[in-house]
Formats: structure tokens, sequence, C-alpha cells
């Protein structure tokens, strides 16, 4: 055990007192922040404000002076504001507190509307050469729409029965943003226009209409706190990507580092030292520490910001002990895999080739994540919580998720994680006894098994 | 007290090569044995299972009283064929993990460490890191990490490849004070003087078989040179006065000399005159028995010459750049 841990110490030390270690370290925050920042720029900055004609035909005769109005700068900033209004509506109150009322990042994201004119035609112009119009080659503003309003849109053609709306004719490619800021529009000048054909007022009318919908409250055992969906949502997606990241580090920097004393051949000299279950052991284990330490340090992050935006009452310190439990397991699974690769190759290059397998499987818990998250006891969701290698990160999503499974299959989890963690160790153990001191070419699957059963 | 290594009948196979085949051996404590034999000959294979890298397909063996090195690893020196260091590691941090893996403390490695880099005459390399040293130190590095522990057995395989003459001697001089320290040493070598000059006990390995397994003392006595050398005055001499002499069963161009083999039963101070009458010779003698000269005969049974001479070649090009 003393050599054991003198291994785990030097792996963890030489992977740590990497720079690149460092680097890796600040990756994924470094995405995130980028993205958060880079994200609504990226989407909007090459965006082009919009300018064209709309033709209108109008047989109510009153629309139109509307929808003029409804297009104007002033009445679109205002819809932007509501929608504004709408977006952050889910988000935490400290985050609503931040955004304000006016937040550059979510006016970036809206962009500029389009800057539409309208061209009223006579109520009985034929809508044949309109279309026309539409296509003919012309010079000056695009022509961007044909807008032909129903006759009833104002007032309905019989007393119960269903008021009209409007045809909307576009050439090719038109942006889908002139058809939203079109219907807008049109929904604001049409609604202004019925409420007043029937002497309403307009203020009464939207107060009669307005319901709030309400925060929920979640209920707990002696406590209670606001829901939040955006927060719910994401949780489940955070858990499994730690796991996977945490796996990710420890797992490809264990494969490296054999690979290198493999190549390097110090192994033969470790192993006049050690057996090469011990050197197994150490490695798996120090590897183990580095990314621990990495969790430790991005759910420390995590928790801060929590605390920060005071929503740690959100979070069930439970799933962190959960997170540790499937992290442990998972990553005894898949290191040993890692290692047994690493012991089994003579360099990077032939190394992918065993890799593919094994990242496809880690891409699997994204792939099912989003259906798991969203039916936690679908099915699909239990089985793939019992299926390893992937039952970890199923059981981890569905635990964070709004239904969490019951405790049985929690458990369950655990003992299915425990085996195989059991298994992969013996398995690659056996690797590892013969692969270390084999180079040439690297071994095939079958080989790998003949190598199982010789060891 | 039980030898310190024992090998019963082992034999191991790799696919359809056997690469040792029925070896039994005996290393008394405190002896200092070569395993010698070409490439190939399965010198590496019989270490590797010695030290439990490998193991036998049949056969048992014993390392200092144990059924396995595993139960004895931290009183074992071993220096791999293939060696290698962490070459990101300073000198001083590779020793220290290599003692601490060897079962010695912290404090003990960090004596120990400085006394012996400045015995094997590299004291101020400490700090450096293992990738800036030259072959020749790393080789001396890697002896250190095999004797930090003072082991009671030091196995040494090839240790002598890839050295230049200096770097020879300095680490041949090491080998014979970890002997005298009272260290059993059983060292492998192709290069057959290497096993010459500093064992007491050689083992001989060809294609997996021990064919000898002698004292170095006796050697010369139990084997009959049979090789006179000649260098005639005229170096483009027609030498045919020569291979036609009787008990000449052939000659083949050494050194800017000639070897001349003879028959079983030729008295060869005889032959040495008949040799200076039938060309005028610069130089005429017995040839000095080498183990190179004994393990070809043990191999080719003395008779077939084309065998021989090929052997000769393979060895010839196998000691070429690791000088004696």
């Amino acid at each position: 055990m003393r050599k054991v841990g003198l291994i785990a110490v030097r792996e963890f030390m030489g992977a740590v007192s990497n720079r690149g270690f460092v680097i890796g370290l600040l990756v994924m925050p470094l995405i995130a922040t980028l993205f958060a920042f880079l994200g609504p720029r990226l989407m909007t900055a090459g965006r082009v404000q919009i300018h064209g004609q709309v033709a209108v035909i109008d047989p109510t005769g009153l629309v139109a002076a509307e929808l003029r109005v409804a297009l104007e700068p002033a009445a679109i900033a205002r819809r932007q504001s509501e929608t504004r209004v709408r977006a952050l509506a889910n988000a935490p109150s400290a985050l609503r507190s931040v955004a304000g009322t006016s937040n550059p990042a979510i006016d970036r994201m809206l962009g500029d509307a389009p800057a539409l004119e309208i061209l009223e035609r006579p109520p009985t112009s034929d809508v044949q050469q309109e279309k026309a119009w539409l296509t003919a080659p012309a010079e000056g503003p695009r022509r961007l729409a044909l807008l032909v309003v129903h006759p009833t849109a104002v007032s309905p053609a019989d007393v119960g029965s269903e008021y009209g709306t409007y045809d909307l004719y576009v050439p090719v490619n038109l942006d889908e943003q002139v058809e939203t800021t079109v219907y807008e529009s049109f929904r604001e000048a049409v609604l202004a226009t019925r409420i007043r054909a029937r002497n309403l007022d307009r203020r009464q009318v939207e107060a009669v209409m307005r319901v709030p919908r309400p925060a929920s409250v979640t209920v707990t055992l002696g406590d209670e706190r606001q829901t939040n969906v955006g927060f719910n949502r994401a949780l489940p997606f955070v858990f499994a990507g730690l796991l996977v990241f945490g796996i990710m580090i420890g797992g490809q920097t264990l494969m490296t580092s054999t690979i290198e004393e493999k190549s390097s051949r110090v192994v033969e000299v470790l192993l006049s030292a050690v057996s090469p279950l011990e050197l197994m052991a150490g490695k798996i284990l120090g590897e183990m520490a580095v990314s621990m330490l990495v969790l430790a340090l991005y759910v420390a992050a995590g928790l801060f910001l929590l605390l920060s935006f005071a929503l740690i009452g959100l979070l069930d310190p439970m799933l962190v002990l959960y997170l540790l439990i499937f992290f442990l397991i998972s990553y005894l699974v898949f290191a040993a895999v890692f290692g047994a690769v690493g012991a089994a190759v003579n360099d990077m290059r032939e190394a992918q080739a065993l890799m593919t397998p094994v990242l496809l499987v880690l891409i699997l818990p994204w792939m099912f994540g989003p259906v798991i998250a969203r039916n936690p006891n679908a099915p699909l969701s239990v089985v793939l919580s019992f299926l390893p290698p992937v039952n970890t990160f199923a059981m981890m999503t569905r635990l964070a998720s709004n239904s969490p499974p019951p405790a049985w299959q929690v458990w369950l989890t655990v003992a299915i994680g425990v085996l195989s963690a059991m298994a992969a160790a013996w398995f690659a153990a056996k690797v590892f006894k013969i692969g270390l001191l084999v180079h040439g070419k690297p071994p095939s699957f079958r080989t790998l098994v003949r190598w199982v059963r010789e060891a | 007290m039980a030898p310190a290594l024992e090998l019963r009948q082992v034999r191991k196979v790799f696919g359809t090569t056997t690469a040792v085949d029925d070896l039994s051996l005996i290393v008394p404590r405190g002896a200092l044995y070569g395993v010698i034999g070409p490439n190939g000959a399965g010198k590496t294979t019989c270490i590797r299972m010695i030290m439990s890298l490998l193991f036998p397909d049949a056969g048992e063996l014993t390392v200092l009283g144990r059924p396995s090195a595993l139960e004895a690893k931290d009183r074992i020196g071993y220096l791999p064929e293939e060696r290698g260091v962490y070459r990101k590691m300073k000198v001083l941090a590779f020793l220290t993990f290599m003692a601490r893996l060897k079962g010695l403390t912290q404090e003990e490695a960090r004596d120990r460490v400085p006394a012996l880099l400045a015995r094997v005459g590299l004291p101020e390399v400490e700090r450096k890191r293992c990738e800036d040293l030259s072959k020749g130190m790393l080789q001396r590095i890697q002896f250190v990490a095999a004797v930090i522990h003072a082991p009671d057995l030091l196995i040494l395989d090839e240790p002598f490849s890839g050295l230049d003459p200096v770097s020879v001697r300095v680490l041949r001089d090491h080998v014979l004070e970890e002997h005298r320290r009272g260290a059993t040493i059983l060292l492998s070598t192709h290069i057959m003087a290497h096993a010459e000059q500093i064992c007491q006990h050689v083992v001989m390995l060809h294609q997996g078989r021990k064919v000898l397994d002698e004292p170095v003392a006796g050697l010369r006595r139990q084997f009959d040179s049979r090789t006179v050398l000649f260098e005639p005055m005229d170096p483009d001499a027609d030498l045919t006065p020569v291979s036609t002499l009787p008990g000449v069963v052939g000659i083949e161009a050494a050194e800017g000399a000639y070897r001349i083999a003879l028959a079983a039963g030729t008295d060869p101070a005889a032959l040495i005159a008949q040799v200076a009458r039938a060309v005028p010779a610069a130089r005429v003698e017995l040839a000095r028995l080498r183990l190179e000269d004994i393990f070809i005969g043990i191999v080719t049974g003395g008779q077939r010459l084309g065998e021989a001479a090929r052997l000769r070649a393979t060895l010839a090009t196998e000691a070429e750049g690791a000088p004696a």
C-alpha cells in the first residue's frame, strides 16, 4: 500500500505541476464565459437592419392606418421591451435586478426590427396584379410583402362567427424577421381597430385580459423555495457534464502518462520495484485525486455563484454527495479502460483507434441527457440507469431532474456501478500485466482478450 | 543458505518460438555470473522471468530463497536492457522516488543519493532534469537507481551496451565494487569479452538452451584451443601450401592475419612448425582461447567451418559499437 501511495503521489504531482494542467483547468470556465459574452454578439453582429416596402390591400379601410402606427420605431421599441420582460420572467430575481429594464445583451439578441414602409393600395386592387408587383424587377427599396387584410378582420360577417385575419404574399428568401414584425404589428393594429369598432376602452380590455403567470413555490420538508425553471432544466446537464469532464481529465492524463512510461521504457524500471497491479492502482488513484481536485474547484466556483445570486437554497446538497459517489464509480470504470489502453499501445496514434469506442460511450450521456431529463422515470431512463457504463450518468441526470427516482433504484445503480468498476479493474490489471512490456504491433481486440486469458 | 537464484527446467514459449527451453541454473550467494549468448539467445527472457516480469510456461524458480521475485523486490537491484527515466523529472527527485519504492525512507534516500552520485562521478547533476543528461550519464544514473538500496542480488541486463570505452570501464568498476560489498551479481551480455573480463562464472545460451555453465577459470583447461594465428611476411602470399597441410580444416582471414582451424587430434606445436616452413611467417602462434571461440566451438561442434564463420561474423557485428 505504501508503494501504491508513492506512485499515486508522483502521478498527482506530475499532473498538477504541469503547465498544461492549469491551462486545462481554465479552459471550461473560459469557454463558458466567452460563450456568455461573445455568443449574443456573434449571433447578431452581422445582422443588418432590413429596409423595404410592404403593400397593403385593406378592404376594411381601418387597419392600414393603425398598421402604419404599429410599425413606427417607438411602437417596435415598446414591443421589444415587453419581449425582454418575458425573457427574464423565468430568470432568478437576482439576475432580473442585474438585467434591469434595459439589457444590451437581450437587445442584441433581439436585433434591430426591420424598417418597413407601408404602401396602401386601393381596397379594390387586383391581388394577382399586386403579386406581380412583388416579383417585378425594380430599382429603389426592396419589395418585401403583400398584405391582404380580410374584409372580416375588424367585424365578423355574422354575430358569433370568427374574425378574419390577413393573407401574406412574400418573395423568395425573405427574412423570417419581416414576417414576425408584420404579424406583431398587424396584431396590434387589428386589436386596436376591433376595440375601437366596439366602442370599448382599450385599457379596460387589456386589464381584463391580463393574468400574470405566478412563479411557483417548491415546498420541501421543513422548507420552501421559489421554483426556478431554468435552474431546474440546467441542473441535470451541469451534473452530467461535471461527471464526464472529471472522467476525461483523469482518464486522458492516465492514458497519456502510461503511454509515456511505456515508450520511455521507464516502466520496466518501475516494475522491478512494484507489481503491475500496484503500479496501476497507484496511477489510477493519483489521477483520481487530480480529477477530484478539478471537480472540487468547479463545484466550489458553482456554489460561490449560487451564493452570490442567492440561489444556494435551490440546490439539494445530496446532489453533491451523489456526484461524488457516481464520479468515483464512473472514474474507476473509465480509468481502468483508459489505463489498459495506455498499457496496450505504443503511442498516442495507436491509442486513438482503441479510444474511439470509449469516447463514443462517453458521448452517449449527452445524447440521452435531454430525453432522460424530460422523462426521468420513463422506461428508457430507468433501463439506462442500470446499464453500465452509462448507468451513473443516467442516474445523475435523473437525480438532478424534477422527479428524482426512488431510493432503491439509486442504490441498485450504485451496486451495478461498483460491480462494473471491479470488472473493469480486473480486465485492466490483466492487460497491464502483459501489455506494459509488449512493444511493436498494436494489439487487436482479439489479442487483448488473449492477454486477459493468459495473464 | 538457499542459493541466490535457482531455476529448474524453466521454459518460455512466445507463439511458435521457444525463447527459453529447459533451463536449469543455480547461482550461489555472492557469485558474479555472466549470462552470454548472441542476440535472441533468450538472455532477456530468462532475466525477465527471474524478475517476475514474465512467468515461465513450465519449470520453477526461486529468487533469494523465495518462490518469486515479487516477494523479494526490495532486496533486488535491476538494470533492464531497455532503460528509461522520467525525462521531465530532476535527477534527485527520480532517484529519491526509486529509492523510496525500494523501501528506503525519505531520510535514507536523501543521504544516499548524493553519495552515490559522487561515487559514479556525477556529483553536480542532482538538480538537472533527466532529459538534459547524455546517454552515458543516464546509464550511470540508472545504475545508481539499481543499487541505491544496497541490494543482495543485482541483475544487470546488457549493462555495457551503447557505452563508450571509458564509461564501460567506470561501470565495470562499480559492478565489481558491488560484488565486493557482497552482492550476488548476474549480468547478461552479448559481448563475450565483457563477460570474460568481469565474471567468475559464465552461462552460455544458444537458441534458448543452456550450452555451457562453467567457471571462467576452468574454461581454458577444459577447452583446448585448436586455432593457430598466422601472419605471413608477404600479405599477398599464396596460402595453398598451408591449407593443404594435414590437420588443417580451414583458414579464415581475421584482423590482418589468418586463423587456421585444426582437426581434432592435431598437435598444434608440430603444425606451427609446418606452417612456418610452408609460407614465410611474420607471426605464427597458438590463438588465445576466447569465450567466443568456445561458444562457436560448442554450437558448431568444431566441424562446420561455414557455420562457424557465419556465427563469428554475427558476433562481430553485434560487438560493433560496444568496445571491450
